[in-house]
């Protein structure tokens, strides 16, 4: 069970590191609040994504995952004028889509739990490659490998993977803190977790001969 | 896990981020999205509420009155749109959808008669009309999904009238 995170300053030395979700979000906070609603409105459109899949990865089923990513959205907008520093926004997003989740699934593993049921919303990330739905875009056996490889890893990593692979290279460490995983995790080397699933690529032959 | 393969999984880590782990990222990430997919109309909606939420301390809704002409959706508060009329104290509107290949054309009429502005919020997009003398407006070639109608009265346009959200 992961544990409840405390929001950290975000990193100034990632300011360098050129346009990610976290600047572009700085920059809705600060339009909107001149009275120009179009790039939150963008931001919705592109960090929605980033927001469900933190927000599974709890372990909250779809339901009960858009009603926390939307509150997340209205949290935002009703709080706006009091963010102190905008350039922390995609992490306060992220920070408060996870606790939001966590006390979500908690409260609804408890309720389960009094109902004598074994039903537990279904682990994000861990649908065996073979099980996987046709639907689901296996495009090759490569697909399959790496699937396999991160079902192998601890539930940290997979979930740390798993979101990191949302956002590009200036949100990585941020995207880590949220998570409530140690500085350096991911970004700018590639940490224990990265690391574990490249070695674990370069002995399957599966994955590095073809 | 041996010393051995303890220090080269430290040696690993401690590597800068590569091509080929931007390759392997880019992969997962659209395994994540395959597997999961974020919800058709989920941004749309969130668009939606965020601009409900910024008209909010403003608006009078309109109420549906009777019962649409087409199922109402079980799974959220959204209303198939038919033929259907709203009314608050100060105005009624009737709207009625008709497909046009794959998308619909919006026609309404609002009472009391009069020139007023009419926007057709779909998620963050907005396209505003004005009605005619006699209230009409009609939004053509117009993207199925959730959508809310917002009108102004010249009279009063700092009070914006919105309907509930309805399924075109």
């Amino acid at each position: 069970m992961m544990s409840d995170d405390l929001v950290e300053p975000v990193d100034t030395a990632l300011r360098d590191q050129g346009e990610g979700l976290a600047d572009q979000a700085a920059r809705a906070v600060l339009a909107y609040r001149d009275g120009d609603r179009g790039p939150l409105a963008a931001l919705v459109q592109v960090m929605t994504p980033l927001l469900w899949h933190t927000v599974r990865a709890q372990g909250a089923d779809s339901e009960l995952a858009q009603d926390i990513v939307q509150n997340v959205w209205l949290t935002l907008v009703r709080d706006i004028e009091s963010i102190r520093d905008p350039r922390a926004t995609l992490q306060w997003m992220l920070v408060t889509a996870k606790r939001a989740a966590w006390r979500a699934v908690r409260r609804s593993r408890d309720e389960q739990v009094r109902q004598d049921s074994d039903e537990h919303a279904t682990d994000w990330l861990t649908t065996p490659a073979d099980d996987l739905p046709d639907a689901v875009a296996v495009r090759d056996e490569r697909d399959r490998v790496l699937w396999g490889h991160v079902g192998e890893l601890s539930d940290r990593c997979r979930r740390l993977l798993g979101l990191v692979a949302m956002v590009d290279r200036p949100d990585y460490a941020v995207v880590s803190r949220a998570l409530g995983m140690p500085v350096g995790s991911i970004g700018p080397t590639r940490g224990r977790c990265l690391a574990k699933l490249r070695v674990a690529l370069a002995a399957d032959p599966a994955w590095s001969l073809s | 896990m041996t010393a051995a393969e303890d220090r080269e999984l430290a040696l690993v880590a401690a590597g800068g981020i590569d091509a080929e782990d931007r390759a392997i990222l880019g992969r997962l990430a659209a395994l994540v999205e395959a597997t999961d997919p974020v919800p058709p109309g989920l941004v749309d909606r969130i668009g939606l509420a965020l601009t409900m939420e910024a008209l909010h301390a403003e608006i009078a809704e309109l109420h549906l009155v009777g019962e649409p002409a087409l199922a109402v959706r079980a799974d959220e508060t959204s209303i198939e749109a038919g033929t259907i009329t709203f009314t608050t104290d100060v105005l009624t509107v009737m709207i009625s959808v008709h497909p046009e290949g794959g998308r619909v054309r919006v026609d309404g009429w609002a009472a009391p008669a009069g020139e007023i502005s009419v926007e057709l919020h779909q998620g963050g997009d907005v396209t505003t009309t004005q009605s005619d003398a006699d209230g009409r407006f009609s939004f053509a070639d117009v993207e199925r999904g959730p959508a809310r109608l917002v009108l102004r009265r010249p009279s009063d346009p700092t009070v914006p009238i919105v309907t509930p959200q309805i399924e075109l």
